[in-house]
């Protein structure tokens, strides 16, 4: 950015407050590199961008004037241009528009259907069909396995509630016919097609259809083994932890996981993981140290 | 897959241009589309990205809701293409010289009108 902030905004030292807010609007309207592609223009935004940022608040600003911080040191984290992520090839925001534009060629080139080639003769009659609106939605973990329901705020304030298959995953398409945009005459209203996210859990693990937890056991359960209850996704369920467990050891729990669209469910696998009592005590202590003279082991050693 | 996402507060933290009675009329006119969850609305840096640039044309053209939403739908069309063209060059540029002279001439062809 320029070292001056004022002369990136074409103000002098005594502009206003709103003169500054101005002088910004302004050269955001020529030169938002949404908007203009010119890379001159680019520049010219960022150093006003910048020069915005440092002197919209009045008492950063002073600060600034009496040289306390300069220009760089207040440079805001660098600031994301929609062009960035409009950019890609899943831009959420591109509707489908069955244009006669690239994406038609794109199509075409790799076999896909004909985009929006059916509705364009509907724009002849007074009756069309409303169009598709596309939304994510996010759910947690357990949602997504069991399936179930959950709610969702339409744009226009109205909530519906939404059927989660069970084994849903991350990247599926829901589709609520009927609940896209109001049709035309008597064209039936689009549909909203709802893209799932499943969010992490710091419990669940997921691998395609296959999940992992994570078991805690005591250090009594790992050596001498024990049935132990583990969280499943249908519910609590006894383990049994087999005598002398390591830390790591994988435990699978059959047809335990998520259902795939074949309907068999995957497996979940447990992780043990040995947990020390909060405090060692003495009588501890005190075993551990007469155990080890006679029965010293070495588990780094190659097997 | 999953992003990083900003609460309803986060965005209006980041965003200090936006007050939230204009973030509240920029979803319901679907201006900005954020992810739903149980906790309320999350927004992805690309909706963080999409509310600056709506601040910027909302105040410097003074944009309502409406035009908004048809200014933004342009630009999504915009940067569509541009993206779309982007991997067409890319394309192009890894064919053979021959292929790229002979689609260099079928597009003047098409595009470029002579008189």
């Amino acid at each position: 950015m320029a070292d001056d902030p004022y002369k990136a905004l074409g103000l002098g030292k005594n502009a206003s407050q709103d003169d500054i807010k101005r002088a910004y609007r302004r050269i955001a309207k020529t030169d938002h590199p949404d908007l203009n592609p010119d890379p001159a223009a680019h520049e010219r935004f960022k150093a006003a961008s910048s020069a915005y940022d440092l002197l919209k608040d009045p008492e950063q600003r002073a600060r600034f004037d009496r040289g306390e911080i300069d220009a760089q040191g207040q440079e805001q984290p660098q600031r994301h241009y929609y062009r960035e992520y409009a950019e890609s090839g899943d831009n959420p925001y591109r509707q489908p528009h069955g244009f006669d534009d690239l994406s038609d060629v794109f199509s075409d080139l790799f076999g896909g259907r004909a985009g929006g080639g059916g509705r364009r003769g509907g724009a002849r009659s007074f009756d069309m069909r409303g169009p598709d609106q596309r939304f994510t939605l996010e759910i947690d973990f357990m949602t997504a396995a069991r399936g179930g329901s959950t709610r969702i705020t339409m744009p226009d304030g109205s909530v519906l509630e939404v059927k989660i298959p069970e084994g849903a995953h991350d990247g599926q398409v829901i589709r609520l016919r009927g609940k896209g945009g109001p049709g035309m005459g008597n064209g039936e209203p689009g549909d909203a097609l709802l893209t799932l996210i499943v969010a992490e859990d710091p419990d669940w693990k997921r691998d395609g259809n296959d999940v992992e937890t994570t078991l805690p056991i005591t250090i009594d359960e790992a050596v001498l083994g024990g049935k132990v209850e583990a969280q499943t996704i249908d519910g609590p369920v006894m383990l049994t932890v087999p005598r002398g467990a390591s830390s790591g050891q994988k435990l699978r729990l059959k047809g335990r996981g998520i259902r795939g669209a074949d309907g068999r469910r995957g497996d979940q696998h447990v992780v043990l993981k040995i947990v020390m009592p909060p405090r060692v005590d003495d009588e501890l202590a005190r075993f551990i140290e007469e155990w080890r003279q006679n029965h010293a082991y070495d588990p780094r050693r190659g097997k | 897959m999953t992003q990083p996402h900003h609460t309803l507060a986060e965005t209006l933290e980041a965003i200090s241009d936006l007050t939230p009675e204009q973030l509240e009329r920029y979803i319901r006119a679907g201006v900005v589309v954020p992810v739903q969850s149980e906790q309320g609305p999350l927004f992805r840096d690309i909706d963080l990205a999409r509310l600056s640039l709506v601040v910027d044309l909302a105040e410097g053209y003074h944009l309502d809701e409406e035009a908004l939403a048809l200014v933004l739908s342009l630009v999504d069309q915009l940067h569509g293409l541009r993206g779309d063209m982007r991997a067409i060059l890319d394309a192009v540029a890894r064919e053979p010289v021959e292929t790229r002279v002979r689609l260099k001439a079928a597009i003047r062809e098409v595009r470029v009108v002579t008189r």
